[in-house]
């Protein structure tokens, strides 16, 4: 097996997964109520929000090779490119499409900003960054591949219930389409780091089974209550 | 200091993985959290992991406990607040944990299925003492002084076939963790451990952990089978029982013997002294009763010459972690330690900043006030699927949460 379809065969593992586990299914079948698909849409932009500063971790380890897809990819995201939108701005748009409040959106903002403070002082598991770019290297272009497959059925699903209007899904949209170049780029880039930064075939299979040891999609989309949705409330009462 | 309310909350957060060992399989962490607040309206948190195959609590038998007879002696105590110096800090340890009743005596309830009431009063021990060292702005590492500067934590190869073994070894090794613990069960011992040592080399230590499995007879067929893999200690390979049993097993084989579960009270620890049953106690602090009571059992080991390893609570979230870690680092004669593994097995911790250790299993020492972990309510709330709001009064509001974490 070459190192492209090894890794090609983690991201379809990942995604086939993903469409088929029952958080996906429930979402797509509108058995999801509003508050766990405002959950959901939490989550996800959560998730997305800090893109920009992920690819420019990775912008910044790179490999010669990799550079340039990775460097457009940053810039493409940061609305820097000839398109010129800005990805952060399409999450925005979802938010208020799905009626969050600017106060709620702020919430989310702030969750994104506490996951980039929570990858800086999280305790780091490996020796030294280059196992680390790895992990966040595969986690990064397997979403793209799943977006590239999923995103446009996970809009589908928000519109038709949670009465999103198209405009609103412009994030889920101009992702079906970017990604699936991207996709593609992405498993070139990995193929190009291992190569670059020596890793070995027993190495590269622990960092896989550590990175996709759960499904990364579910963990970042489902994974649990969103947080800033939940006020205790026990203060008010005791 | 007055405590003037209290919530508990039992809660449910997901595993990112399964953990099994001979016993039980879990899914999901249902740590019980118990939030004290002191009159100066200063906010402090314990922890409680209730296991009754190890001191007999159930989740809902702990809360019962720690609802309508603990709480009800905390509100009638005005403690003092913690001393400067380590030498009286113990005695203030031990203070504050005499004020927790051990059995429900008082109201005339039995239970005898319980061995003791360890995880529920470890839960309040440890609220009252944050509670009480924030208040007096000091850390617990000023009443337990740091021995060492870096605690190293162990992992944990729980009860799976050996390819699963084998993955979750390499995994460790990546992480440069030099402590592995490797579940067994008697079944495949000897496959799991050699491909396991095979996939990690020669320089790991490996320690073996039977929850109690075996019997005298297999116990001791199961460690000559297993020596010549550098096996560095055998835990708990047979039921809690008789001392005379396990010091049968220790007598018949070099591999060093941890008790873990026989070892829950004083008395036990005094038993098995006597019996010479074994060469290292595993203390748990939601098994031995807290701080004040598992510091009482490691100065009797010491004094025995009997190694120590910190262990933890499957599922334990930060707060139990940090006192641990506390511990782990104050106490002399810790040969292994366990814990801590956060976000490593839990989907999320409660604290702000994590305490789970890093690369080689290192981990720092906790300096900020109390226990040192600033935990997040939202956290606890969010994960939370029943929560009991304790007044003056002693009356219990109870919210069940109606949804389940994911």
């Amino acid at each position: 097996m070459t190192l492209h379809s090894l890794i090609e065969t983690y991201y379809d593992s990942q995604t086939g997964d993903f469409a088929k586990s029952s958080e996906f299914q429930r979402l797509e079948s509108g058995r999801l109520n509003v508050i766990e698909i405002d959950e959901f849409i939490h989550n996800l932009c959560r998730s997305h929000l800090k893109s920009p500063q992920i690819l420019a971790f990775l912008y910044a380890i790179a490999p010669p090779a990799a550079a340039d897809a990775v460097q457009h990819n940053l810039l493409e995201e940061m609305g820097l490119d000839e398109a010129g939108i800005r990805h952060p701005d399409l999450l925005y748009q979802l938010m208020q499409a799905a009626g969050f409040s600017p106060q709620q959106q702020d919430a989310v903002t702030a969750a994104a900003q506490a996951q980039v403070r929570s990858l800086c002082t999280d305790p780091l598991m490996f020796g030294t960054i280059k196992e680390l770019g790895l992990s966040v290297l595969l986690e990064v272009t397997c979403f793209e591949w799943m977006l590239a497959r999923l995103s446009s059925r996970m809009g589908q699903a928000l519109q038709t219930h949670r009465g999103i209007p198209t405009d609103g899904l412009a994030w889920f949209s101009h992702h079906s389409e970017v990604d699936i170049r991207h996709a593609e780029e992405g498993i070139e880039a990995v193929v190009h780091y291992v190569n670059d930064y020596d890793i070995e075939a027993d190495e590269l299979a622990t960092i896989l089974d550590i990175t996709f040891r759960e499904n990364v999609f579910i963990r970042r989309y489902f994974g649990g209550p969103a947080l800033v949705l939940t006020a205790p409330e026990w203060e008010a009462v005791s | 200091m007055r405590i003037v309310a209290a919530t508990v909350f039992a809660l449910q957060i997901p595993f990112v993985e399964a953990f099994a060992h001979s016993i039980r399989n879990r899914a999901y962490s249902d740590a019980i959290i118990v939030r004290v607040v002191a009159a100066d309206g200063t906010v402090g948190y314990g922890e409680a992991i209730a296991r009754p195959y190890v001191t007999g609590e159930t989740v809902d038998s702990c809360l019962d406990f720690m609802v309508n007879t603990l709480w009800p002696a905390v509100q009638q105590q005005d403690y003092s607040l913690p001393p400067a110096d380590a030498l009286t800090g113990v005695d203030w340890l031990n203070q504050v944990a005499l004020t927790l009743p051990t059995d429900m005596a008082g109201s005339g309830q039995l239970d005898p299925s319980v061995v003791a009431w360890h995880a529920a009063r470890t839960g309040w021990e440890l609220a009252l003492v944050d509670c009480l060292l924030k208040s007096a702005g000091r850390s617990l590492g000023e009443i337990l002084p740091p021995q060492r500067a870096i605690v190293t934590y162990s992992g944990v190869i729980t009860a799976s076939g050996v390819e699963r073994a084998v993955k979750v070894a390499k995994r460790f090794q990546q992480f440069g963790l030099s402590h592995l613990k490797v579940k067994v069960t008697g079944q495949d011992d000897r496959g799991r451990i050699a491909a396991i040592r095979d996939a990690v080399g020669a320089e790991p230590l490996i320690r073996l952990d039977g929850n109690g499995a075996y019997t005298v007879e297999s116990a001791i067929a199961t460690c000559q089978a297993l020596a010549p893999y550098a096996i560095a200690s055998a835990e708990q390979l047979i039921p809690r029982g008789d001392p005379a049993a396990l010091a049968q097993v220790q007598a018949a084989t070099s591999i060093p013997q941890i008790v873990d579960e026989s070892l829950i009270t004083l008395a036990d620890a005094q038993a098995l002294i006597n019996a010479k049953a074994c060469q290292g106690f595993n203390l748990r602090l939601s098994k031995c009763g807290g701080l004040a009571q598992t510091l009482e059992i490691a100065r009797l080991a010491d004094e025995a010459n009997i190694f120590v390893q910190v262990g933890c609570q499957v599922g334990e979230t930060a707060v139990l972690s940090a006192a641990g870690r506390h511990l782990a680092a104050g106490l002399p004669q810790v040969k292994f330690v366990e814990g801590s593994y956060g976000k490593l097995l839990l989907s999320q911790d409660i604290s702000r900043t994590p305490v789970q250790f890093g690369y080689r299993g290192h981990a720092p020492m906790l300096t900020r006030p109390g226990l040192g972990v600033d935990v997040q309510d939202e956290a606890i709330a969010a994960y939370a699927r029943q929560t009991l709001r304790l007044e003056a009064t002693s009356r219990v509001h109870c919210q069940s949460t109606p949804r389940v974490a994911h």
